[in-house]
Parts: C-alpha cells; structure tokens; sequence
C-alpha cells in the first residue's frame, strides 16, 4: 500500500477525529507510531457504540475507518506480527455439523499470531481466538478429484460451531497440527467426565434445553445443577440464565380456582 | 407433519435426534437401531425421512441406504456421521443420499438440513 493519509476516529475515552498515514510497515496517528511488526493482535470489534478495528501493540488501540474499514482491516492483517504458512483453506466448511455448500477452497495463509490464528486471502480475513478452537484433527477430503490429507480445524464463530479445513504440504501440517493441540493441551481440563457427564457436555452443545434434558436422561434439577456447577468451575462452560421455579400462594390458588370455574363453563357446563 | 425415522446404534443419540426434531415440529415415525430394523421399519412405516447413521452393527448405514432406495427410489435418506467419514459419504451420496449431518451437530443446522430435504 502507497503512503495513504486518511481521517479516521481514535477512541481515547471517547471517540476523537485523528488523521492517520499508512505507510508500508508502520502507521501514525497523534502521537502514536506503530510497526506492523510489533502488532499482537487485531480485531474487528464493536467498542464505545462504534464498529472499529482494535490493535494491540503494548496496548489495545481502538480505530474507526468507516467506509475504508474492511480495506484496513485487510492490509493490516496480513502485515501484523504472525507466523504465515502458505496453504490452501475452505473455511468454513461445515457450520453446526452441516455443509456449507456455498463455500470454496481458497489460496491464501494460514496465520499465527500470539492469541489467534487466521485464515487469510485476499477475499477472507478470518480470525480464531485461540480460545475459541475446539478440536483439531487430520481428515480426507477430495480436493481436485484427488484424496488429500488436510488439518480440520472447529472453533467457535458466536454460538456456531464451523468447522475448516486447510491442505498444505505434509511437514506444514504436522508443524500446524502439533502447535494447535499443544494449544489445545493447555486449554483442556485435566478432569475426567462420567458417561452421564459427557452426554449432558453433548446434549448443551447441541441445544438442548435443561428441562430436556433432564427428561431426557431422567436426572432431577439438583443433579443437573450439580453437573453443570462443576462444568462451570472448570471453565469449559458458563451460566446464561438462571431457571425460577414456583409454587403459588393461598392467593396465587384463588386465581387458579377462578379460572378453573371460567374453563370449566361458569354457566353450568 | 414430517414424519421422520432416526437411525443410530447409540440409544443416547437417538434420543437426542428425536428431542430435537420432536421441539422443531417433526413426528417421530420411529427408531431403529441397526441398519437391518431400519429397512423393515421403513417398510412398515414408509416415514418421510431417514435419518441414517453410517457406523453401525448387524447391516451399516451404506447398505441399509441401498435397500431402502430398492423398495422406494423417492426415499429421502440424511446420513449422519462422523468426521473423517468422507469417503462414507460420498459413497452414500452416489446411492442416493439426500444430504448429511456430521457428529457432534448443533439442533438449528440440524433442523434447517432436514426442513430442506423435506422442502418444508
């Protein structure tokens, strides 16, 4: 990219106009000059009621670009700090265990920087939180009417959760394969689940409400809690809505009483 | 009312597939466990969907998939699998396989996969 000036907005407790230039490896804005190099990471984020990008160098730097967003975002990322691997990539592939039949393999990058990895080409830029990896394997698939042997990756995009592949030479997968499940090593939980356990991990991930499954596995509300405490202080899952249950009052009674009379036919039927 | 079979080995993810295809509207035709009582229940039956799982004991689900397409060719059959059953599938797709779902599945891709195949 030519030297470019542009006004873009800079949050600094609030957002602020600023220019910024981008040059070929560093970009200023106020008094601010960064090396692509030193960039940790990058995001397309929503921050202060605005959608922007955020960078981290040392620290987090909230940048709006508005119509010029997608295109910065774009530049930036293939020229942050990352280890860069030449591959091609479909991703994704599948999306909740279903083919994503509008998808196709792409040249590109399979990236690494110090908190996700991306795939990257000129069409897609797409990051993946390490921590939001969730299995890594090899597959087969047919790749050009041949069988090739690719890295399948699902992570979580949101509430989804896709699944990539990436085919590259044989020594970049085992390279990519080995530094992804030592990722995945460190995220695991040491804990051993019971059969009961691991249904229930299944039936969540699935969507699965709590009274399902309950009914579905004949375990009480106690157990259930139980179960899904210990999931939670073991940081593989967290609580999004806490379920009420009632009984009602004397008064609570006389209401359902007058209602039973209006059901059953008040006139006398 | 769609009327689906589910097909698994495994009595836990039969239960799952009928709770979430039951929450979504579906009618449970009925369950088999192997690929053998799925081609007599389907003939009994005659469910709109089949949901087939591939690995599984006494008949697999490739073979139960060619008997059922014999007795009625319209069958509308989704193959469930796992990953790293790619070349499974294909095969299943050449015989006349609907469509597919891969384990571990999320319900909504799940009902979205079998509403399409029943073009509902």
């Amino acid at each position: 990219m030519p030297e470019t000036k542009l006004i873009a907005e800079l949050f600094e407790g609030g957002w602020k106009k600023v220019e910024v230039i981008i040059g070929e490896k560093s970009m200023v804005f106020g008094k601010e000059k960064i090396d692509f190099r030193n960039i940790t990471d990058l995001e397309l984020t929503t921050f202060g009621g605005k959608e922007c990008i955020r960078l981290k160098s040392g620290k987090d730097y909230y940048l709006s670009f508005g119509d010029k967003q997608r295109q910065i975002f774009r530049f930036l990322a293939f020229n942050i700090k990352s280890d860069k691997f030449a591959v091609y990539f479909l991703s994704p592939a599948l999306r909740g265990g279903v083919l994503v039949a509008n998808s196709k393999w792409e040249k590109g990058y399979f990236s690494i920087t110090e908190s996700a990895v991306w795939f990257l080409s000129p069409e897609k830029q797409i990051r993946v939180p390490l921590n939001a990896i969730g299995s890594v394997s090899r597959d087969t698939r047919t790749v050009g009417d041949k069988p090739r042997v690719v890295l399948s990756l699902t992570h979580l995009e949101g509430k989804e959760v896709i699944t990539s592949f990436v085919l590259c030479p044989e020594t970049t997968l085992e390279l990519l394969m080995d530094y992804l499940r030592r990722i995945l090593e460190q995220q695991k939980p040491k804990e051993k689940f019971s059969e009961i356990e691991e249904q229930i991990l299944t039936m969540v991930y699935t969507g699965v409400d709590s009274s399902s499954i309950e009914s579905v596995l004949g375990i009480s509300t106690e157990e259930l809690n139980k179960i899904y405490d210990k999931f939670v202080s073991l940081g593989i899952a967290k609580v999004v809505k806490i379920r009420k249950e009632i009984e009602l009052t004397p008064k609570g009674v006389v209401i359902v009483s007058e209602i039973a009379k209006k059901l059953g036919g008040g006139k006398g039927g | 009312m769609v009327r689906v079979l589910v097909v698994d080995d495994t009595a836990f993810m039969r239960k799952l597939l009928k709770n979430i295809l039951f929450s979504a509207g579906f009618d449970i035709a009925g369950e088999a466990e192997n690929g053998k009582q799925a081609v007599e229940l389907y003939k009994q039956l005659k469910p709109d969907i089949v949901t087939m799982d591939i690995v599984m004991p006494e008949m697999n689900g490739i073979d139960a998939l060619k008997e059922i397409k014999k007795l009625d060719p319209n069958a509308k059959v989704i193959m469930c699998t796992a990953i790293g059953q790619e070349q499974m599938v294909k095969t299943a797709i050449k015989l006349g396989a609907r469509g597919y779902i891969v384990k571990p599945f999320q319900a909504p891709k799940v009902i979205e996969e079998l509403k399409k195949v029943a073009g509902v």
